[in-house]
């Protein structure tokens, strides 16, 4: 095994918790039984990282070998690093009937024509989704393995999510993946998050969204704190009330994690006093983020516990309904575009 | 000496809202017997007729107006909404925020089962757009909205029904593949359905099997516009018997035509 092999196996089996190690290993399937039961998995890493190169080195694995192990690890793991979201635009008429094989041939054969020297492994898991690794090299380099890039496309939809992107290798995996999917252009999609599957459920989504219905439906409020009755009477109308509009805007039940949301200012300072900063006509630049363990959970119980106004304004609501987490907000000047509408201070 | 008349004019204030107050707890009071009591009345009506009771002559009279009204307010309720279906195709559409925007439900189903629901709120201030929905992103909706939401309403809700169903109907498909024929195996499928390939087994002890590819090119249709039979042994997927398969794998349902097949015997 080389050096670089080396290198990652010693990054992976680093990362994955002892309580895991043996199950990682076997799914990997490149170990024989016996070599398997002859690890110590309670042995400090460095000195089972050391039996465990031997072994590797008696079997003659090769880097190929690794890079699969690196790539188990990460699609168990989806919660390491920024994922960034990208949208594909503009399918043409046979987008829809890209199947995978024809895309993975596609993505490698345009990847090697630009970039002379790059490592492409896919996969394909059960719900749809095509795992994408990229070692990437140029034309008198081979590819580094040490800082490959992670690209995640549900076929047949317009959304990619990806790790580890140098912006120099963006236009060549922008057109490799263009070409692949037979969509015109590719924009990114202002999300960003480490949780993979909540981007996912957010872009694609797979929460429990609520529409307004003509049916009398009561959404009982779980965990509801112990009040008196009478208060609970007057005020359970407006409770609903406030509990369906807060779900509306974010979804009911379980919700994608996303930790946060930014929003950059590119509004004129407005406040009511006299100070100088009123006149200017310079741009108050700023910066707004909101972090939390959970966002959208946090914004619904926030509208549902009456501690935002509603309607819920649309700022908040567009993290869910436009599938966004960063946003812009500037002015709102007669005839030119704006992102979102301005806030007034 | 001003203050003292102030706070005197805000007692005075206080007082003439607190008589208000009382006014109308009073006036409250007075609906509420009144309403109650109506209330019993029809009740009692009610339960004389749920227990088939003679009625006295005034209470007749009651009934006959009650009636008369009921069966009024019946005949507006449903002329309306058949004036509410011919307008939106019948679908099933809810106005929301004040009228500003409107969310319509898509039900599939499909052999008579009904399936999933989809929804799509519109908004309606200045042209008709999509903000919002749960249609599962392999749907191209943008496309459907771009050739016809502005251009025809009717249409747009039309033909998307048409692909939810269809969608609903493929995946529908593949499940009772899974349930019914356990002896097939499903090699690839994808979220839109429109591709399909699995392996058939044609005899129990040998590894003879035959390959099926269909391609759905209509994403409106529940049934194949193309299918390819594969298998090493060239002259059995050239026989007759399985030149009927492939048809019948193009006429008809995945799972009905794998069950045909199954029972004269093509595949185990």
């Amino acid at each position: 095994m080389d050096e670089q092999a080396r290198a990652i196996l010693q990054r992976v089996i680093r990362k994955i918790p002892n309580k895991k190690l043996q199950t990682a290993l076997r799914a990997w399937d490149h170990l024989s039984s016996e070599q398997l039961e002859s690890l110590d998995y309670a042995q400090p890493k460095w000195l089972f990282l050391e039996n465990l190169i031997s072994r590797c080195e008696e079997n003659r694995l090769s880097l190929k070998d690794v890079t699969k192990l690196e790539m188990a690890y990460y699609i168990d793991n989806p919660s390491k690093g920024t994922w960034h979201a990208y949208q594909l635009f503009q399918a043409e008429g046979d987008a829809v009937s890209v199947n995978f094989t024809q895309f993975r041939e596609q993505l490698k054969a345009h990847l090697k024509d630009v970039v002379r020297h790059v490592s492409v492994r896919t996969k394909k898991l059960e719900d749809g989704a095509v795992w994408i690794r990229i070692a990437w090299g140029d034309n008198f380099s081979k590819p580094n393995h040490l800082k490959p890039t992670y690209v995640v496309h549900y076929l047949q939809t317009s959304y990619v999510f990806v790790l580890n992107l140098m912006s120099k290798h963006k236009p060549f995996l922008y057109q490799a993946l263009l070409l692949s999917t037979r969509h015109v252009s590719i924009k990114e999609a202002q999300l960003s998050s480490r949780s993979l599957t909540a981007m996912r459920d957010l872009l694609m989504r797979q929460y429990q969204q609520v529409f307004p219905t003509n049916q009398e439906r009561t959404l009982k409020e779980r965990n509801a704190p112990p009040s008196h009755p009478s208060i609970e009477k007057e005020h359970a109308e407006c409770a609903e009330r406030r509990h369906q509009m807060a779900c509306e805007a974010f979804g009911d039940g379980v919700l994608p994690k996303l930790e946060t949301a930014v929003y950059k200012l590119e509004t004129k300072y407005r406040g009511n006093s006299n100070n100088t900063l009123n006149d200017k006509d310079e741009l108050f630049r700023g910066v707004v983020m909101f972090s939390s363990s959970n966002l959208l959970e946090s914004f619904r119980h926030c509208v549902s516990a009456g501690m935002a106004e509603g309607p819920v304004t649309p700022l908040l609501s567009s993290i869910t309904q436009k599938g966004r987490n960063s946003f812009v907000i500037t002015d709102k000047v007669p005839g030119a575009a704006s992102q979102t509408p301005a806030h007034k201070a | 000496m001003l203050e003292k008349a102030g706070t005197a004019g805000q007692e005075k204030q206080k007082q003439d809202h607190l008589k208000e107050l009382h006014a109308a707890i009073l006036t409250l009071r007075a609906k509420r017997e009144r309403l109650f009591a109506e209330t019993a009345a029809l009740k009692d009506l009610k339960d004389k007729l749920d227990q088939g009771l003679p009625l006295e002559e005034e209470e007749t009279d009651d009934f006959m107006q009650l009636e008369q009204f009921l069966l009024k307010s019946r005949l507006m309720q449903l002329k309306d909404l058949q004036t509410v279906y011919h307008l939106i195709g019948g679908y099933n559409l809810i106005e929301s925020k004040q009228g500003k925007s409107v969310c319509v439900s898509f039900r599939t189903a499909f052999e008579g089962m009904y399936l999933e629901t989809y929804n799509l709120e519109m908004d309606l201030r200045r042209t008709v757009q999509i903000s919002r929905h749960n249609i599962p992103p392999c749907v191209p909706l943008e496309r459907l909205a771009k050739e016809h939401l502005q251009a025809d309403f009717k249409a747009f809700l039309e033909i998307l029904s048409l692909h939810l169903n269809a969608l609903a109907g493929r995946k529908q498909q593949v499940l009772l593949i899974k349930e019914l024929i356990g002896t097939v195996e499903i090699i690839e499928r994808n979220q839109l359905c429109n591709f399909l390939v699995f392996m058939c087994k044609i005899q129990e002890e040998t590894e003879a099997a035959v390959l099926c590819t269909l391609e759905y090119g209509d994403l409106t249709q529940c049934l194949p516009t193309r299918v390819t039979i594969e298998s090493e042994n060239k002259t059995l997927a050239e026989s007759p018997q399985w030149k009927k398969n492939q048809v019948l794998l193009m006429e008809s349902p995945v799972h009905s035509a794998l069950l045909t097949m199954r029972k004269v015997g093509s595949i185990v």
